[in-house]
């Protein structure tokens, strides 16, 4: 029974992985018309929010914890401080972000590991601040769709597709064009935040986060 | 550890809603509470953070058995629960439409916490190692629970307002360090009935 289960984890983490691992071919964009360049920071706040998100988690190794995540951020300064905290409110995890630089303030474990807070550091800035430079191209569709690229450090790429209708995916993908972080974003929209969020990530860990807006503010 | 201290305290305050009146001295109050035999509750819960412009507002159920079953249950916006019966204590997640128990469970510490709050449940309140309390009949009558080192690392204080009814508290107030707090009302308190004994077994 025990090997049953541990098996059946075992190829749900398989499928996770190897969702999160297909490459999906990039767009060639150049840059597009003017009017077009706000829509590709459509999907990220551009005024200081606060969000309280329900987060669950699923890893590859197995096991999953469910948590709620609280954001406080400040986008004109690239700062945000986030949070988890369990049901009963105590926080497990407690840091800031600010231009690049992180200041963990709290991790309880088994979020104390350097790696976490990395990880968590990286997936919040994914979701929340758009890459600093330029988008490289970006392109609207006829039915109203936006894609937009921008090249990353080291030949990572971000890659943003979507519309508020239809909802938005983010892709990032590292040098070998193979996609290492995935978002799907529904809405509805609250003042820009999508009300449903799905990470997958396969580097340097293989999870899946689905998260669900509970409240926010302003 | 100190995510089930908060537990704990969270369990005996509802748990002192089963108190006489608040005109009675807190001898009174202590005997009287050895007589609960069962109880039953809702909670709403908010928390206060310094980064936070509004609570973070959670509900759910408890119910208790004496001397050592536990039902601690939020319905939103997180699905948890924890399951005490006798030594035996498992925490679950509601993930994806099915319970599954959680990762980062201390047993061990979970263990010796429940510990202490059994001590608490038949009202041997002064064989309480963490916690000092101040009986104060108001009105409002209210305890405060002043933890003792290491715990007031993580609680501060706590205040247990009562209410005019005899029996139920108005609201619970655990302050942290830092500012931080958590305010828990309770409704719809039933002191001593009976409920399936599966509510402690399955989640």
């Amino acid at each position: 029974m025990i090997w049953r289960k541990s098996l059946g984890i075992c190829f749900l983490g398989f499928l996770i992985l190897s969702a999160g691992c297909v490459p999906i071919s990039k767009t060639t964009l150049s840059p597009g018309s003017p009017e077009d360049l706000p829509r590709c920071y459509a999907i990220f706040p551009t005024e200081p929010w606060e969000s309280v998100h329900k987060i669950e988690a699923t890893f590859r190794r197995g096991g999953s914890f469910s948590l709620l995540g609280v954001t406080k951020g400040e986008p004109s300064e690239r700062r945000f401080e986030s949070l988890l905290l369990t049901p009963e409110g105590f926080i497990l995890f407690d840091a800031e972000f600010r231009d690049g630089e992180m200041a963990v303030r709290k991790a309880v474990a088994p979020f104390d590991s350097p790696a976490f807070a990395g990880g968590l550091m990286e997936d919040v800035s994914l979701l929340f601040l758009p890459p600093r430079v330029r988008p490289a191209g970006w392109e609207k569709k006829t039915d109203g769709m936006m894609i937009c690229t921008w090249e990353g450090p080291e030949d990572s790429d971000t890659e943003i597709k979507g519309s508020m209708e239809s909802g938005w995916r983010i892709l990032r993908r590292d040098k070998y064009r193979e996609v290492i972080k995935e978002v799907l974003l529904k809405g509805p929209f609250v003042n820009g935040l999508a009300s449903h969020v799905e990470l997958r990530t396969s580097e340097p860990a293989s999870y899946t986060l689905r998260m669900t807006l509970v409240q926010q503010s302003p | 550890m100190k995510k089930f201290f908060f537990l704990s305290v969270l369990v005996t305050t509802c748990l002192l809603s089963g108190t006489p009146a608040p005109a009675q001295d807190w001898t009174s109050v202590k005997e009287a509470y050895r007589n609960i035999r069962s109880v039953k509750a809702d909670f709403f819960q908010k928390r206060f953070l310094q980064i936070l412009t509004k609570p973070l507002v959670s509900e759910g159920k408890l119910f208790f058995n004496t001397p050592d079953s536990l039902r601690w249950e939020y319905l939103s916006p997180l699905r948890n629960v924890m399951l005490q019966k006798g030594n035996t204590i498992q925490v679950y997640n509601l993930i994806e439409g099915k319970w599954k128990p959680e990762i980062t469970q201390a047993v061990e510490a979970r263990r010796m916490v429940l510990a202490e709050i059994s001590q608490w449940f038949q009202g041997r309140f002064n064989e309480s190692k963490t916690f000092k309390q101040d009986y104060s009949p108001g009105p409002p009558a209210r305890i405060t629970m002043v933890p003792g080192e290491g715990i007031n690392k993580f609680i501060q204080r706590i205040e247990i307002v009562l209410s005019k009814r005899p029996g139920v508290i108005d609201r619970v107030e655990i302050e942290e360090p830092g500012g931080s707090r958590t305010l828990i009302e309770f409704r719809n308190v039933e002191i001593n009935s009976s409920f399936s004994p599966e509510v402690f077994e399955k989640p």
